[in-house]
């Protein structure tokens, strides 16, 4: 322990981890990204608690886990909410006959459900973890399909007896008040397929347990038999798929630029910029839209009216890419296309967007945010305390909720977003309706931010409009280089971790996906309250299945 | 003069009710007392005919067509004009389904449960004035007896809840008895103050009372219509009606975000068919209770044989109205609802009610 360590928290360098770490650091395993630090599997609450707690790393982003041939090894990837460039990478070697490391749980409560992850996935097993089953596949799944040993071919043969019965924990249970409920995975208000089991105490929700998994479909497995060039990209926007597609193409393009070391012409940062705020506007008002559904209990007027703005950006956003979700829009190194012609038209197009759109969020005002009944229902429901947020790894509108300050837009700035004005939102309320009141006045934003890209794009000169740098048709990023990188999705912090095996495929692929860790707040933000708030607040996250599960 | 336009008149006067009329007019008087069942079970036809085809507009045509305009989309309009010949493809739609009766249910009261909901609804309409001679019974005590049938809907609504043996349903049975509870009362007691003022249980007699000019302005006479004489009750009354019907901002006992469908969760074909139209029946029977005794009834300008017309006119402005608020209000919690009920509107309608006493004790002193 270096507990003569006097340097402040935000003062900390590398060379100060590295004293911090001291000798618990057998080598150093640097990522692109950050210094990473290879540690015994043993000593990992140790190095975290410290590096929290002494170096201020107070978010734990991803945990990443693989197996190599000789080893499996977790990555706790770090950062601090107040700036996220500060990261350090925490590497955990565990041997291939006995995978077992020590959790992180203590440190970080983001590490529950990341580390089941990795248990499910890779195989590796976390000890004294709380709760140490499979989160994304069946209990029943054999095998660990993301390790080496994984034979994809066997049939996943179960019997019918094995499988938990799922009306077993329904039967009453005369000792006790309360009732289990199971909500979803069929159930209006679940936004997907997503189960909740729910125990209540009459109307009161006691505990609730986020059930996911039900829409996991190999997407980091299936991105590690792409080509970095051509075959990853129309992935992301099947994650995310309420239209945030470019916002995920975009965690996708920065990751694999990271790697590759490739450029992006400021024209094509530009188009990268303004397709994203279109994205985020779409997602925002679906977001919206739901939420409403989900409080007002009826397709109301908010959820159409929602529709309605949103078919606006999906129209402009299908002149751009040719596609209305799925746009697989940016190339490594750029984007796919130029501006559609006539130019003017979609300029006018977009203009005429943004010049309505004011009216449309003052009729949301006057019809949503502004409702008596509608502040009755979301005004102190669902509270998200900061700390607790920060514990669960709650990123985005979430977070910014919550009264965080966080922005990968601004505090860790990539595309074209730091030369332009804008504000980051946030609200004190850490309710449910902060939540929204921060959606609301983002969309407010990316208006402003498409307008100045707007502006931009038409002075550009005819001559200097490069929408692609030259990428290498064939990109094989040198073996064992890493990165992890993120972006501010609609969601929150959408993170990739890439290692490269010298081939033109990624050796690992890793999904940090915002919706997973801020589901995994849920219990935190409804138990004690009631049914309706649980539904609100499930609300107010707003989660896509598709993310979570991948 | 024909007979049928003298008893027209003898019915806006008197009570000639809609039974003796179809005696006096066929004959089947003169058969004595098995003539004057079969009149009136001919005469209840005609009624409840007339409610369920109000109901078979309303719930595939008009409420699509209503929710359409308020959140700017079409709606049917491929069936027939307007899409009105969707009212029978959904009837056929709905009465080939598979009438799925799940394991474990308590029969017969998962049986029961649907008529009683719709059953309890249509027998309301039995006493109420519908104008050009349309009422089937005049009793004395009218008004109890619409609010006695109606309440009996939440027994069958518990039933349902109960008996389907699935926990959404019973979650939405308790909901909607603690719901109902918490706002008959309210709308009884609001109930009481129109009583106070007309001096009498009886709807024609209420009905007659409210045709009284109220004041003469500039030659054009404002009715003493209760909804004029007293806003605050009608306002109360009209919100405790909500609640009692499951309405707007008050759906919590069905509130399908939450509870999924409450109640009627497990129905399906022929059984959710009679529940939707139970719910249809009740929003129409809560518009006929506000248009007797709020809005005069049949009252309307025009000759006394359009009475029925304007009848219907504001029993559909009620209609309106419920879906108006569906499409614009948010629903409240189920706590905050039981306590508007006991906390607001109970106190806010006693006071409505000893005020109108104190009143009336005052004007007629």
């Amino acid at each position: 322990m270096s507990t003569d360590l006097t340097t402040t928290a935000d003062q900390i360098d590398e060379d100060g981890l590295e004293a911090l770490i001291g000798d618990r650091a057998l080598t150093r395993d640097d990522h692109k990204n950050a210094p990473g630090f290879v540690i015994r599997p043993d000593e990992v609450q140790s190095v975290l608690f410290d590096l929290r707690d002494q170096a201020g790393f107070d978010h734990l982003s991803c945990v990443t886990a693989q197996q190599y041939d000789d080893r499996y090894e977790s990555i706790y990837h770090l950062k601090t909410y107040d700036d996220p460039t500060r990261e350090v990478s925490v590497v955990v070697p565990t041997p291939v006959d006995e995978p077992v490391s020590q959790t992180a749980e203590p440190v970080f409560r983001s590490a529950d459900w990341a580390e089941r992850e990795n248990f499910d996935l890779v195989g590796i097993q976390y000890e004294d973890h709380p709760d140490m089953r499979r989160i994304l596949l069946p209990e029943t799944w054999q095998g660990h399909p993301l390790g080496l040993d994984y034979d994809q071919d066997k049939p996943q043969v179960v019997k019918f007896a094995q499988h938990a019965n799922p009306l077993e924990a329904d039967q009453h249970d005369t000792e006790s008040d309360t009732m289990f409920l199971n909500i979803g995975p069929h159930h209006p208000a679940t936004h997907g397929v997503l189960h909740v089991k729910a125990v209540l105490d009459g109307e009161t929700v006691v505990d609730v347990e986020p059930d996911i998994g039900y829409l996991h479909r190999c997407e980091e497995q299936m991105c590690e038999q792409g080509t970095y060039r051509h075959q990853i990209m129309p992935y992301p926007d099947r994650w995310d798929y309420v239209s945030a597609g470019i916002l995920n193409e975009w965690a996708y393009a920065r990751a694999a630029e990271d790697l590759a070391d490739l450029e992006v012409p400021e024209y094509a940062q530009v188009i990268r910029t303004m397709s994203a705020e279109l994205c985020r506007i779409a997602a925002h008002m679906l977001a919206l839209g739901t939420f409403a559904l989900d409080v007002y209990g009826d397709f109301t007027a908010i959820f159409q009216y929602a529709f309605r703005d949103r078919e606006v950006v999906q129209d402009i956003l299908e002149d751009l890419t040719g596609q209305r979700l799925m746009f697989n829009y940016f190339r490594l190194g750029g984007v796919v296309w130029d501006l559609p012609e006539p130019r003017e038209e979609f300029f006018e197009k977009t203009r005429d967007f943004l010049d309505e759109l004011p009216a449309k969020v003052a009729e949301y005002d006057d019809l949503l945010t502004g409702n008596e009944i509608f502040q009755l229902r979301c005004v102190g429901t669902g509270i998200l305390e900061p700390e607790v947020a920060k514990q669960y790894g709650c990123t985005g509108p979430t977070a910014r909720g919550s009264g965080i300050d966080v922005d990968l837009r601004r505090d860790d700035p990539y595309g074209y977003y730091e030369h332009l004005e804008w504000d980051v939102i946030t609200e004190d309320g850490c309710d449910n309706y902060s939540r929204v009141l921060v959606r609301m006045q983002e969309v407010e934003q990316s208006a402003k931010i498409i307008e100045q890209c707007i502006d931009l794009l038409e002075e550009w000169p005819e001559d200097e409009r490069e929408i692609q740098s030259n990428v290498p048709r064939t990109l094989k990023p040198p073996a064992d280089t890493e990165t992890y990188k993120a972006v501010e999705a609609a969601k929150g912090e959408l993170g990739i971790y890439i290692r490269a095996d010298g081939t033109d495929k990624p050796g690992r692929f890793k999904i940090r996906s915002p919706c997973f860790h801020n589901l995994s707040a849920l219990p935190e933000m409804v138990e004690g309250e009631y049914i309706p708030d649980l539904i609100a607040s499930l609300g107010s996250l707003d989660i896509v299945l598709g993310e979570v599960d991948r | 003069m024909s007979t049928l336009e003298a008893a027209v008149l003898q019915a806006d006067g008197d009570t000639y009710l809609l039974p003796e009329r179809i005696a006096d007019l066929t004959g089947l008087g003169e058969f004595g007392m098995g003539g004057e069942l079969l009149a009136a079970f001919i005469a209840a036809f005609i009624v409840g005919n007339l409610m369920l085809a109000m109901t078979g507009v309303a719930g595939p045509w008009a409420k699509r067509k209503i929710t359409a305009a308020f959140t700017d989309r079409i709606a049917v309009n491929r069936v027939g004009p307007f899409g009105l010949l969707i009212i029978v493809a959904d009837a056929v739609r709905l009465l080939a389904k598979e009438n799925i009766i799940p394991e474990d249910v308590d029969r017969p009261a998962y049986d029961l449960a649907p008529i009683v909901v719709a059953g309890s609804a249509m027998l309301g309409f039995a006493v109420i004035p519908m104008g050009s001679g349309v009422q089937l019974a005049d009793p004395e005590v009218g008004l109890v007896y619409v609010f006695a049938v109606s309440g009996i809907a939440s027994v069958g609504l518990v039933m349902a809840g109960y008996a389907s043996s699935n926990k959404y349903s019973l979650l939405g049975g308790l909901r909607a008895v603690a719901q109902n509870i918490a706002y008959e009362i309210p709308l009884v007691v609001t109930g009481m103050s129109v009583v106070v003022f007309a001096g009498t249980l009886q709807l024609s007699e209420i009905v007659a009372i409210q045709a009284e000019p109220l004041i003469e302005l500039g030659g054009f006479a404002i009715p003493a219509w209760y909804a004029f004489v007293n806003p605050f009750a009608f306002v109360l009354f009209l919100a405790a009606n909500f609640a009692e019907i499951g309405r707007n901002p008050f759906d919590t006992p069905e509130a399908p975000t939450e509870i999924v469908a409450g109640y009627q969760t497990e129905y399906s074909s022929v059984y959710f068919v009679l529940i939707y139209l139970g719910e249809f029946l009740h929003i129409f029977l809560g518009g006929a209770i506000i248009a007797t005794i709020f809005l005069g009834g049949p009252a309307g300008p025009g000759p006394a044989e359009l009475g029925i017309v304007w009848f219907l006119v504001k029993i559909w402005a009620v209609f309106l109205l419920t879906q108006w608020l569906r499409s614009a209000l948010p629903r409240v919690r189920i706590d905050q609802l039981i306590e508007i009920g006991w906390k607001g509107m109970l106190v806010l309608s006693f006071a409505n009610l000893v005020l109108t006493a104190i009143l009336v004790g005052v004007i007629v002193a």
